[in-house]
């Protein structure tokens, strides 16, 4: 008799564990948070169909690796209209600015940094035309002047390398393919300038009045 | 139609039984309205019982659990309930009564018929969907003589979506408003849209009493920034949670998407939200026909009604096929990053990983997947 109750008292707890344990197990928030949820989803990741390869489209772009980052970006020497620049700087930039020349580059008007810090020849080797020059004399390359800004500009470069600053093209997809500093900011004059807003909704303002 | 077999047709004024008179509305008394010769013999309270014995039998006596399985469904039950809902319905397919229609309204007819009564998105499977996406272009070239490209995709494996928005980079050019509403095919005269720009005062926080959605002046404004809002697809979404007809889910690569054709338009996901990331068709939406997007998702930008509610679906048509949404495509300031967040190399991740990053209301535990950084 006592056996009975005893075997019945553990029944009756394990049952109780079990109840419990399987009340407590619910799928559908799983994941304390989105971050535990991205953490633990991602662990497999396989990689995805999805390719953005086809939105990137005909525009042609060269593979640069920066740090632990590898993507694409525009290639730019094909962009530039007078590139070579060798093409008219056939002499010296001094012989060139008399009379008669043909007057050129008169729509540039240098508007970054003051004038203490930059120059023409800040970035422009007079005796190198076809070439961007670091500030410390090394020739880069026009389809690489992201180099030549982040001289300077190293949080934004760093940003750019990771993908929170520069547009990306084509998709979101892999493989990866950004805007380069200059596809967005002129050179020259690299700030975005002020302009009106693309819309007005004068529905809002009835609604609102 | 009335019981003595007049040969002209009188409204029931004062009857009883309108559901059964207007069962078929056609007001014929011969020619193929798709009734039987049967059915024009009975009086209205017959025809309808009649109607309804055929169409559901005996499961009126029956409880709800022997209803749904303890049907028995042989070939004879099956045309008996086919035929029923066809005489039922005669009335719906006004234009198939008319016999001097042509094969197209028939075929319209059909279509419309056969819409009105398909499930709920979420539950159908894979044929179903695409037979439904088949029906709406169909019914849209029939009714335009336009052909539109309507998808039906479902959620890719691995890719859950999310979103960041840089406050330091957005100039408060609306560009990404105007390339929402082009590309959603966004109600043009009530001015939709998805997204709203806040314009807000440096040193007051987020202060969306005081912050402006609708300025109209040179931008960006001296001690002001700019912030968007739309849809932030929760990952713990109220609005899906208080749905009564489950009209509105969460898709599993996380876009919380709407049903417009299950949508009831009770307006309840619009209250729950706390985010103002929904909107509603007060008014019959309209777009003009050369403004229309033709590349088209069911779950996203394919035109929708009146009274139902609609949001965005981070361009559901554009993402699952691997391009960023309109507004991420259209800034030109490049404040706006979308991507995989299960994809350990994306740029979103790194943006989670290495910027301050933060969201919206993150106390309600709604979990959205849209999160906002500075430089």
């Amino acid at each position: 008799m006592k056996n009975n109750i005893n075997m019945m008292n553990k029944i009756v707890c394990f049952s109780f564990f079990l109840l419990i344990f399987f009340s407590c197990k619910h799928h559908e928030n799983e994941y304390h948070s989105i971050t535990d949820k991205i953490e633990a989803e991602s662990k497999n990741y396989q990689g995805t169909s999805i390719s953005s390869e086809a939105h990137i489209g005909d525009l042609k772009t060269i593979e640069i690796t920066e740090g632990e980052h590898t993507f694409l970006i525009p290639e730019r020497k094909s962009q530039i209209k007078s590139y070579a620049c060798t093409e008219c700087h056939t002499k010296p930039l001094a012989q060139m600015q008399s009379k008669d020349f043909k007057k050129a580059h008169w729509d540039i008007k240098l508007d970054h940094a003051n004038e203490n810090t930059m120059n023409c020849v800040t970035c422009h080797n007079p005796d190198n035309m076809d070439h961007l020059k670091s500030l410390t004399g090394n020739t880069i390359d026009f389809n690489h002047s992201y180099n030549l800004c982040n001289q300077c500009h190293t949080k934004q470069f760093e940003d750019w390398k990771g993908g929170a600053h520069g547009k990306r093209i084509g998709g979101w997809a892999p493989p990866r393919a950004s805007m380069t500093c200059v596809n967005c900011h002129n050179p020259h004059k690299p700030h975005f300038e002020s302009r009106w807003p693309a819309r007005f909704n004068t529905q809002k303002v009835k609604e609102r009045e | 139609m009335s019981n003595n077999n007049k040969k002209w047709f009188s409204l029931n004024l004062g009857k009883k039984e309108h559901v059964s008179s207007s069962s078929c509305s056609c007001g014929k008394t011969s020619g193929g309205c798709g009734g039987t010769s049967k059915a024009h013999d009975m009086t209205d309270d017959e025809f309808a019982e009649a109607a309804i014995k055929a169409s559901i039998g005996e499961e009126r006596t029956k409880d709800g659990f022997e209803q749904v399985f303890d049907v028995k469904m042989d070939r004879r039950t099956a045309f008996k309930k086919l035929t029923a809902s066809l005489l039922i319905g005669a009335g719906a397919v006004s234009t198939s009564c008319n016999v001097i229609s042509g094969d197209e309204s028939k075929e319209k007819a059909q279509i419309d018929w056969e819409e009105q009564f398909k499930g709920n998105y979420k539950l159908m499977t894979d044929e179903e969907r695409q037979a439904t996406v088949d029906r709406l272009v169909r019914s849209y070239q029939l009714r335009t003589g336009k052909t539109i490209n309507m998808s039906s995709k479902n959620a890719e494996e691995d890719v859950l979506f999310g979103y960041a928005f840089n406050i330091s980079k957005c100039q408060g050019y609306m560009d990404c408003v105007n390339a929402c509403v082009e590309e959603n095919n966004q109600d043009r005269n009530s001015e939709m849209q998805y997204i709203r720009i806040h314009e807000m005062k440096d040193g007051k926080g987020f202060n969306f009493n005081e912050a402006d959605d609708n300025y109209y002046h040179e931008v960006p404004a001296e001690g002001h920034f700019y912030m968007g809002t739309q849809c932030f697809h929760c990952d713990n979404p109220p609005c899906v949670e208080v749905c009564p007809v489950q009209a509105t889910w969460r898709e599993d690569d996380g876009l919380v998407v709407v049903d417009y054709d299950w949508c009831v338009g009770c307006r309840y996901c619009m209250a729950a939200c706390p985010y103002d990331g929904r909107r509603f068709n007060w008014s019959k939406p309209e777009v003009p026909e050369e403004a229309i997007n033709k590349n088209q998702h069911y779950l996203g930008n394919r035109m929708r009604k009146k009274g139902v509610m609609e949001k965005c679906t981070f361009c559901v048509q554009r993402s699952r096929a691997g391009k960023n949404p309109a507004c991420v495509e259209a800034c030109p300031t490049g404040a706006r990053i979308f991507g995989n967040l299960l994809d350990p190399n994306s740029t979103i991740r790194w943006v989670l990983e290495n910027k301050k990053v933060f969201r919206l209301k993150e106390d309600l535990g709604t979990e959205p997947k849209f999160w906002y950084f500075m430089d």
